[in-house]
């Protein structure tokens, strides 16, 4: 039997524990499977006090439960799948799978710091992502991936294998495998220094990131066989239900604003205004159709390998539920999630870099992205014109609102950024 | 990894939590134009109903069927009504609700079938078949005159003569629906089939209508006998044995006292309706009492921990009054069936919000009554946006008029001609299809519907509402109803004004001194509780449901 209170301290101090506003009643582990000698993989249930809880993934060896620092154990579980093991927990199982022909690996490091998962790359050919919020159904990210690499899309880095626990609790993704991109630098990165540096080239590369994208969401509706995989019409409700969604978030975002964070102050007060905003974007207008989407798209899921981008990361937004990440959605989401991100970058550039980015960068890398992106996307996936403009908007305030929240959870640091976002949204005239 | 049942983590106590949507599939959305809902139809709103936070679909019966009694006349077991789709949709729905985490229940009446079921017709024309022992026969139509006539507006007799096979057959409820005879081990045993067949597609359990009557017994009211239970608690073991997370929820228009025998030890169903505390809710809204909800709780016994309570406040039948007092009939016959067309059976065959006269304060304060006592609430497909009835149409067709969408043509409902339509829409100025529909309380942040989104949103968020226990707290001010709920370490206080005027109370809140009353929509803090009573003012019709916080905070 483990300590409780050690294995909390550990689960709760992690950066990629996602409940750090609630109060944890206790943690028991669930069930735990014997992966080798000395490693174990445990499903940790997190009880809240309410008596509500979350799942965890942990990996245990003699020494503690951060047994993936130790690179013979992340070795194993690349071991595992090589071999397509199945081994047996107290109730369920972990299966492991892998796709194609994987080697064996050699040096295995662990990269720090991910908000909701960890990552083990091997030998800079493979990275294993070990997903540590456990819920039941199939990860969006395998599905997506697996979807992605047989279609033969080109801008992802390929499933290359994963495992799962099967049974008992619930049926669910653990890990990934992918291929991993080396000496590439991701778009968040290189936004700022072509900030920072004054860069011109990058806005260029900017607009075949939203070719890409339009690529991606032509993909990914593009099987009408599959019924996870074709695009569908949305139902009359639709943009009702998307409008009655955001306002619920802005209305509770707004209602749990701390006093004592300085840095909202130029939003304190103003969610009936933030509400109103939306109200005239959602009056009228089409949404399109909807598709599985990327789910979390900005600039800091995408990769440049020095000739084109790879987009990364297909799980969704860590604090949203898995049904809730699998929904199928307007590909403008995900637009949405990008343009914000280049106004993210806009303001990071300053208060990270002590560099502003000069007055028309925002709007110069929306045109480039858009631009790329009309190109390239099947146009019946989104509505035409100012509806297209308002969709956009929408879904952006969306975002901000979401990040709002993420940051005041996640990094106090950072609230300023959506801050600014959602005040200079209050400013823009609505398109017509 | 897509088959159905592997969307869900194990929790076989999910129905304690669970808020319940009741679904008339005809009802809901016509996916084929064709002028009645279908099963394509209804996965069409499955995004709609995510959205609300629906946890569990309840399906009123779908299988082939005259409809002589919505449905519930079974004529075919193991097959979809082809106005509602086939098998392969049935399939494709349950797979595409468990995917979005909601569960789906159907409606499954062991008791009876229709006439035109295949096992009645060989028993007629064949006594000494292999169903010919299917149905209860009988020589004499006096055998058995303890068992009272539940539909006493249709039928004389629960006997009623087959020329054919030239006997008496036994039925509970109407003439078309004669009763099986549980007796026979043949018919235990293809109900059991029954059950195995659409649990092994996917479905996560059933109401079991009708319930208390599958027996009958020389010298008894032929309700909830010992052998009906035996039978459950089979029912049971081979569910268990065989299933995950499935549940069993009895329809059992009886005494708290008597339907708790439907749970057994913890081994029979695992939900029954609460049926008495609804009536009581309606009048304790009209005598501006609260009473009568007290009492009957207080009345209610202790259940097993795996058990639950179905509450509703209004369902796809009449508002049934058996289980009120003839002087309590009275009374809410006089207050809420003006009109004699109201008027069905034993019951009111009315909508929640027509009932409530369409007042917001009031379909709110009885959302929230519902929400608060122990018990997983079901809602029923419309009242959430209000929707009204008919009084009109026949039998209970007045309350399972089409779902109101949007404003356009049919209420959305349909794109087939009006004419078409299975019943016409609401279309009357005030609960019509172009004053309430779904569409246009979406999009009104202050709509019922938007506030019932949230209601239920609070209420998952807090598992002691669904797992809690209950205490009445009894202030001094009659008009006020007020408990504790209390979870692991969630304290919930519940107070509710049913008054129409405005009321203050004090409330004994000693034992947590100390505690800071959250107030759990609008997230204020209220004053510590301290030693005296704590005071509490409430606008008419309103209420404050607070989390009683422990730390001193600001």
């Amino acid at each position: 039997m483990t300590d409780d209170s050690s294995l909390i301290e550990f689960i709760t101090s992690q950066r990629w524990y996602g409940s750090k506003t609630r109060e944890v009643g206790s943690a028991t582990v669930v069930d735990r499977a014997q992966l080798r000698d000395d490693l174990e993989v445990q499903l940790v249930e997190v009880r809240f006090e309410t008596g509500t809880h979350e799942t965890y993934q942990v990996l245990a060896d003699g020494r503690g439960f951060d047994a993936l620092r130790d690179d013979a154990n992340a070795r194993a579980l690349l071991d595992l799948m090589r071999a397509g093991e199945t081994l047996p927990g107290s109730e369920g199982a972990v299966e492991f799978a892998s796709l194609g022909s994987v080697s064996e690996p050699q040096v295995a490091r662990l990269i720090d710091g991910e908000q909701s998962n960890s990552s083990v790359v091997f030998d800079d050919a493979l990275i294993l992502k070990v997903f540590r919020r456990v819920e039941a159904g199939i990860n969006p990210e395998l599905e997506l991936l697996r979807f992605l690499t047989e279609a033969g899309f080109p801008n992802i880095a390929e499933l290359a294998g994963w495992y799962a626990y099967v049974g008992g609790q619930m049926e669910a993704t653990l890990g990934i495998m992918q291929r991993f991109v080396p000496d590439a630098e991701d778009g968040w990165e290189r936004a700022l220094a072509a900030i920072a540096g004054g860069d011109e080239a990058f806005l260029d590369t900017l607009r075949r990131l939203g070719e890409v994208t339009g690529r991606m969401h032509s993909a990914l509706g593009s099987d009408p066989a599959d019924p996870s995989f074709c695009a569908e019409q949305t139902s009359t409700e639709s943009l009702g239900l998307l409008t009655a969604t955001v306002d619920e978030e802005i209305e509770r975002v707004f209602l749990s604003l701390p006093d004592n964070v300085p840095d909202l102050d130029p939003i304190r007060g103003r969610g009936e205004e933030v509400r109103e905003r939306l109200r005239l974007l959602t009056n009228v207008g089409g949404t399109g159709r909807v598709i599985r989407v990327h789910g979390d798209f900005h600039l800091g899921q995408t990769l440049w390998d020095g000739n084109d981008w790879v987009i990364l990361d297909f799980e969704g937004e860590p604090a949203r539920s898995l049904p809730e990440r699998r929904r199928k959605r307007s590909p403008l989401r995900d637009v949405a999630g990008m343009l914000g991100s280049f106004g993210y970058a806009a303001s990071a550039a300053e208060v990270l870099r002590d560099t502003p980015a000069p007055d028309d960068w925002e709007e110069r890398a929306r045109d480039e992205f858009l631009e790329g992106y009309r190109a390239t996307v099947d146009r019946s996936l989104v509505p035409s014109g100012a509806a297209m403009d308002k969709l956009l908007k929408v879904f952006e305030l969306e975002k901000a609102v979401y990040e709002l929240r993420y940051e005041l959870n996640n990094r106090p640091d950072w609230v300023r950024i959506p801050v600014l976002g959602l005040a200079r949204m209050l400013e823009e005239e609505v398109p017509v | 990894m897509s088959e159905a049942g592997s969307w869900f983590e194990r929790q076989p106590l999910w129905f304690k939590t669970a808020v319940f949507y009741e679904v008339h599939l005809r009802a809901f959305f016509d996916g084929n134009d064709d002028g009645s809902g279908d099963f394509r139809g209804l996965t069409d709103k499955l995004d709609y109903l995510q959205w609300l936070g629906v946890d569990c679909v309840w399906l009123l019966p779908f299988y082939p069927s005259p409809l002589r009694d919505g449905g519930y006349d079974i004529a075919d077991f193991y097959d979809i009504n082809p106005d509602y789709g086939t098998v392969d949709d049935f399939r494709h729905f349950v797979d595409q609700a468990h995917q979005r985490g909601i569960r789906v229940i159907a409606d499954l009446v062991m008791n009876h079938t229709s006439a035109d079921h295949p096992w009645f017709q060989a028993s007629r024309h064949d006594p000494a078949g292999e169903y010919g022992d299917f149905y209860v026969w009988g020589d004499d139509d006096t055998r058995w005159d303890e068992a009272r006539v539940i539909f006493v507006d249709t039928e004389p007799s629960n006997w009623t003569w087959d020329p054919e096979r030239g006997q008496y057959y036994w039925h509970r409820f109407f003439s078309h629906q004669p009763d099986l005879n549980y007796d026979n081990p043949h018919v235990q045993r293809n109900m059991l089939d029954v059950l195995r067949f659409w649990l092994d597609l996917g479905l996560d359990g059933f109401r079991l209508d009708a319930v208390p009557y599958l027996y009958e017994r020389d010298g008894t009211n032929g309700e909830n006998l010992p052998e009906t239970h035996e039978f459950l608690k089979r029912v049971r073991t081979e569910v268990d044995a065989n299933y995950q997370d499935r549940v069993l929820l009895a329809e059992a228009n009886q005494w708290p006292g008597d339907v708790v025998a439907y749970f057994g030890d913890g081994d029979e169903c695992h939900m029954a309706f609460h049926f008495p505390v609804m009536p009581r809710m309606f009048m304790a809204m009209r005598r501006e009492d609260a009473l009568p909800m007290i009492e009957i709780l207080e009345q209610t016994p202790a259940i097993p921990e795996n058990a639950q309570w179905g509450l509703f406040l209004r369902n796809h039948d009449e508002l049934t009054l058996e289980m009120v007092t003839d002087e309590e009939r009275d009374y809410m016959y006089a207050e809420y069936a003006k009109d004699p067309r109201m008027k069905l059976n034993l019951g009111i065959r009315r909508r929640l919000a027509p009932l409530l006269d369409n007042g917001r304060d009031e379909i709110q304060l009885m959302h929230a009554i519902l929400f608060s006592l122990p018990g997983s609430p079901v809602l029923y497909y419309g009242d959430e946006v209000g929707m009204g009835d008919n009084i009109f149409l026949g039998d209970r067709d007045g309350v399972r008029t089409p779902m109101q969408w949007t404003g356009d043509r049919n209420g959305g409902f349909s794109r087939a001609d009006f004419q078409q339509l299975y019943l016409p829409p609401l279309m009357d100025p005030v609960y019509g299809f172009q004053a309430v529909n779904v569409e246009a309380q979406l999009r009104q942040p202050n709509s019922l519907l938007r506030w019932l989104h949230r209601l239920i949103a609070l209420r998952k968020d807090h598992p002691v509402f669904g797992l809690g226990t209950y205490e009445a707290l009894r202030p001094e001010n009659p008009r006020i109803f007020a408990h504790v709920r209390t979870y692991e370490d969630d304290t919930v206080l519940c107070v509710h004004n049913v008054a129409r005027s405005a009321q203050a109370v004090e409330l004994d809140l000693s034992r947590w001194e100390g505690f800071i009353p959250e107030e759990m929509f609008g997230r204020t803090r209220f004053p510590r509780i301290g030693e005296l009573p704590y005071l509490l003012t409430l606008a008419p019709r309103g209420f404050f449901w607070f989390q009683l916080r422990k730390e001193t905070g600001e």
